[in-house]
C-alpha cells in the first residue's frame, strides 16, 4: 500500500507540475534566451566575418617612413607602399584625401608604436591599415631571419606537454579536476531550479488546507518522500530542456558558433573521486531538501517562507567567495569551517575533491555527516509538516511539536 | 493531549459500536477536534491509547475511513476530475476505478459537466460537495464528519444528510461533530458533550437527556402553584408555567397532586429537555466566563 501511495505521489506531482503552462513557460524560457544568444552569435560572427573578408579584400597604397631599417622596401612594394622622407607632407597628403595611408615606423618599433595615419574607412575598415603595417614589419623581419622555425620560436608559438606523477602513478592535473567538478555543476543547477518548488510542495497542502484529508489517506514520510522523488524528476527533465540547445548548437551549428571539439578522451578521472562526488551532492540535496521542507511546514505562507530561503542560499553558496582559499590553502581554519558545517560543506568538500585536497578520512566523515542530518531533518521535516500544516494560518511553535513529556492524558476507545 | 503546556483532552474516554452515528459535541475549543485528529494519528496524544477497530489507526491501513475534516480544501489548482482520481487511489482503488466512481458521483450531484474544470473556479458549495465525495470513495466503513454541514445551504445540507443516511444503510459507521442540535436528535444514537477536553456527558439522548433534568411539564393554569420537592418551578407567569422534574414521579401524579392542591389545570404537556437546551445549560457557563474575561 506505501508503495502504491508512493507511486501515486509521484505520479500526481510529476503529471500536474510537467501539465502546467507556467512551468513551460519558465522552463522554456532558458533555453529561448540561449537560443537568441546562439542567433545573435552566429548573426555576429556573420558579420564579423564578412567585415573581416572586405577588410581583407580592401586595396589601398601606403607611404611610410622607416627610422629603424627594418622594413624592407620589397616587402612594401608588394603590399603598395612606397617610402618617403618627410612625415609631415604625407600626413597632410592623407588629411587631403590624397592619400590613403602614411606610417612612421620608429627607431625601435618593439619599445615605441608605429604611428598609422589613414582616410577613415569605418571601423573595421580602418583596422586594416593596422594590420597592414604591421604586416609589412613582421615580414620583413620574417625574410630577414631567413629560417620559418627561427621565426615561430621567436615569436614564442611553442607548445608544453606536462606529466606530473602521484604515488608514482601518473596524475591527472587539470582535466582530472573537470569530471568531478561537474558535481558542484549539478547540485548548484538543481538547487537553484527546484529550491522554490521544494519550498512551496508543502504549502501547497497547508494553504490549500488539504493537509487532514492528505494525512488520514497516506503516511507523511511517504508524502514528503514522493514529492522529493517528483522534484527530482521534474529537475531533470529540467535539465534536459535547458541542455538541449547546447547539444543542438554542438551538432548543427559548431562551426558557427566557433565551439571546439570535444575531446573526451583528455578527462581523466578517477573512480574514487567521482563516487565522493556524487555521494557528496546526494547529501547536500537530501539536506537542503529536508530542510526546505521542514520551512515550508512551519510557515504560513510562501512569503514567509522566502526569508529563510534567501537565508539558505547564502549558506550554500558561501564557500564559492572563499575559492581562492580553498584552492590554495585548504587546511586552514576558514576552509575546515566550511567543510564541515553542514549547509556549506557540499559546495566546499565538492570542490575540494575535484582539486584533490580532500582526504579519504575527511570526505568520510563529511559524507556521514551529511547523510545523518538529512535523515534527522528529514524526520523533523515530517513531524513539523504532521503538525505545522495544520497550522494553517500561524507559524508552528516549536515547542508545541517537540513538547517536553509532562502530563497525563487518557484518550482511548 | 498537550499543546506547549496546555492540557486540551484530558481523561476521555468513549467507544463507537459499529454501525452507529455517534454525536460528538461540544462548544468550540472544547477539545473535539483535537480528540479526533488524534484519533487519526494527526496529533501524536501525549499519553493514552486510540484505537479503531481494535487497532490503532495508520493511514495506510485506513483506506476504507472517510474523513471530512473542519478545515476544507482540495487541490484548487487542479481539475475536480483529477483530484478525486487522486484520491481514489490513495484510498486504494485503481485509477481507472477511481475515475469512474468520480464521475458517477460527479453526475449525482449535478456537477457532471465540471469534472474537467478547476477547483477554484467552483463556488464554495460545489467544492463542499467535491470534497464529500473525496470523503465517501470507497464505501468506507467508518465516517468521522467534523461539522459536515459547516457551510452548506439549506439544498446541500439535504443532500448531505442523505448521503449520511446512505452510508448508515450501507453499513457504515458514522462519527459526527455537529452543532446543529436537530441534526443529531434526527441522527444519532448516542453523543458525548466535551467540556475542557472532558466527558460533561455520554449516552443515548434519552439518558444525556435525564442526565439533565429529564422531563419539563408545560402547563395553563389559575391558582396558586405549590411547591414541592418533585419539580422546581423554572417559569412562572399569570396563567403559565414550567415545571422541570427533580426526580423520576410519574408526571400524572404531579397532575394529581395539582388538582388536589385546587389549581385549575386549563392544559397539561410533558416533554423533555431539547438538546440544545442541554447544550445552551452546558456552555451557557462557559460562554459567560468568556465573556467576563
Amino acid at each position: 500500500m506505501a508503495q502504491h501511495n508512493l507511486r501515486t505521489v509521484v505520479g500526481f506531482e510529476v503529471s500536474r507540475t510537467l501539465g502546467k503552462k507556467r512551468f513551460w513557460l519558465i522552463t522554456l524560457l532558458v533555453p529561448i534566451a540561449i537560443g537568441i544568444v546562439m542567433a545573435l552569435v552566429v548573426l555576429g560572427n556573420a558579420t564579423a566575418a564578412s567585415s573581416l573578408d572586405e577588410q581583407s579584400e580592401t586595396e589601398f597604397t601606403f607611404t611610410y617612413s622607416d627610422t629603424s631599417g627594418y622594413v624592407d622596401p620589397a616587402v612594401a612594394g608588394t603590399l603598395d607602399g612606397t617610402p618617403v622622407t618627410d612625415d609631415e607632407a604625407a600626413i597632410a597628403a592623407v588629411r587631403a584625401g590624397e592619400q590613403d595611408a602614411h606610417f612612421v615606423y620608429p627607431e625601435d618599433p618593439t619599445t615605441t608604436p608605429t604611428e598609422v595615419y589613414g582616410v577613415d574607412k569605418g571601423l573595421f575598415g580602418n583596422n586594416a591599415y593596422g594590420s597592414v603595417a604591421t604586416q609589412v614589419l613582421v615580414t620583413s623581419a620574417q625574410d630577414q631571419i631567413g629560417d620559418p622555425a627561427l621565426t615561430a620560436l621567436a615569436q614564442g608559438n611553442v607548445a608544453v606537454t606536462a606529466t606530473t606523477f602521484v604515488d608514482g602513478e601518473e596524475a591527472a592535473g587539470f582535466m582530472g579536476m573537470i569530471p568531478p567538478l561537474i558535481f558542484v555543476g549539478i547540485f548548484f543547477l538543481v538547487f537553484t531550479l527546484l529550491a522554490n518548488q521544494m519550498l512551496t510542495s508543502t504549502l501547497e497542502e497547508k494553504e490549500n488546507r488539504v493537509t487532514e484529508m492528505i494525512l488520514t489517506t497516506l503516511n507523511p514520510t511517504t508524502l514528503i518522500t514522493g514529492k522529493i522523488i517528483a522534484l527530482f524528476t521534474v529537475g531533470f527533465v529540467q535539465v534536459l530542456v535547458f541542455l538541449l540547445p547546447a547539444f543542438i548548437a554542438y551538432l548543427f551549428f559548431r562551426t558557427a558558433l566557433n565551439i571546439p571539439e570535444l575531446d573526451l578522451s583528455g578527462f581523466n578521472s578517477d573512480p574514487a573521486q567521482m563516487i565522493i562526488g556524487a555521494l557528496l551532492a546526494i547529501g547536500g540535496f537530501a539536506l537542503f531538501t529536508g530542510t526546505l521542507v521542514a520551512i515550508g511546514a512551519v510557515m504560513p505562507t510562501a512569503k514567509d517562507a522566502g526569508n529563510f530561503f534567501g537565508a539558505l542560499i547564502i549558506l550554500m553558496i558561501i564557500p564559492l567567495y572563499a575559492l581562492s582559499l580553498i584552492l590554495s590553502d585548504p587546511q586552514s581554519p576558514v576552509v575546515q569551517l566550511f567543510t564541515y558545517f553542514p549547509y556549506s560543506a557540499p559546495i566546499t568538500a565538492m570542490l575540494r575533491n575535484a582539486f584533490g585536497s580532500l582526504a579519504g578520512w575527511e570526505a568520510a566523515i563529511v559524507i556521514t555527516e551529511l547523510f545523518l542530518l538529512s535523515a534527522v531533518v528529514l524526520q523533523v521535516a515530517v513531524r513539523l509538516f504532521r503538525y505545522g500544516s495544520i497550522e494553517y494560518t500561524r507559524k508552528v511553535s516549536f515547542r508545541s511539536v517537540f513538547p517536553w513529556p509532562r502530563t497525563k492524558c487518557t484518550t482511548h476507545r | 493531549m498537550d499543546f506547549a503546556g496546555v492540557t486540551a483532552v484530558e481523561d476521555l474516554s468513549f467507544d463507537v459500536e459499529r454501525g452507529e452515528t455517534f454525536g460528538f459535541l461540544g462548544s468550540n475549543g472544547s477539545g473535539k477536534t483535537t480528540t479526533l485528529r488524534a484519533l487519526l494519528g494527526i496529533y501524536i496524544p501525549t499519553a493514552g491509547i486510540l484505537h479503531i477497530d481494535g487497532r490503532p489507526f495508520t493511514p495506510e491501513a485506513g483506506s476504507r475511513l472517510g474523513y471530512l475534516p473542519e478545515e476544507r480544501g482540495l487541490y484548487k489548482k487542479e481539475s475536480v476530475l483529477t483530484v478525486m482520481t487522486y484520491f481514489g487511489e490513495l484510498k486504494g482503488l485503481s485509477r481507472k476505478a477511481a475515475a469512474a466512481w468520480s464521475m458517477n458521483y460527479l453526475e449525482r450531484v449535478n456537477l457532471g459537466e465540471k469534472a474537467k474544470t478547476r477547483v477554484d473556479k467552483l463556488s464554495g458549495g460545489q467544492q463542499q460537495k467535491v470534497q464529500l465525495g473525496v470523503t465517501i470513495m470507497n464505501d468506507p466503513e467508518l465516517l468521522i464528519l467534523d461539522e459536515p454541514t459547516k457551510g452548506f445551504d439549506p439544498v446541500n445540507r439535504r443532500l448531505l444528510m442523505d448521503v449520511i443516511e446512505e452510508q448508515k444503510r450501507a453499513g457504515a459507521t458514522v462519527l459526527m461533530v455537529t452543532h446543529q442540535m436537530d441534526e443529531v436528535e434526527r441522527l444519532c444514537d448516542r453523543v458525548i458533550l466535551l467540556k475542557g477536553g472532558r466527558a460533561e456527558a455520554y449516552g443515548t439522548i434519552p439518558e444525556v437527556q435525564n442526565q439533565y433534568g429529564g422531563t419539563m411539564i408545560r402547563l395553563s393554569y389559575s391558582g396558586n402553584i405549590p411547591e414541592s420537592p418533585h419539580y422546581e418551578i423554572s417559569t412562572r407567569d399569570r396563567n403559565y408555567a414550567e415545571l422541570t422534574l427533580t426526580d423520576s414521579t410519574d408526571e400524572a401524579l404531579i397532575l394529581r397532586d395539582l388538582v388536589a392542591a385546587g389549581v385549575l389545570v386549563r392544559s397539561f404537556t410533558t416533554s423533555k429537555l431539547s438538546l440544545e437546551e442541554i447544550f445552551v445549560s452546558v456552555y451557557g457557563d462557559q460562554n459567560n466566563e468568556m465573556a467576563a474575561v
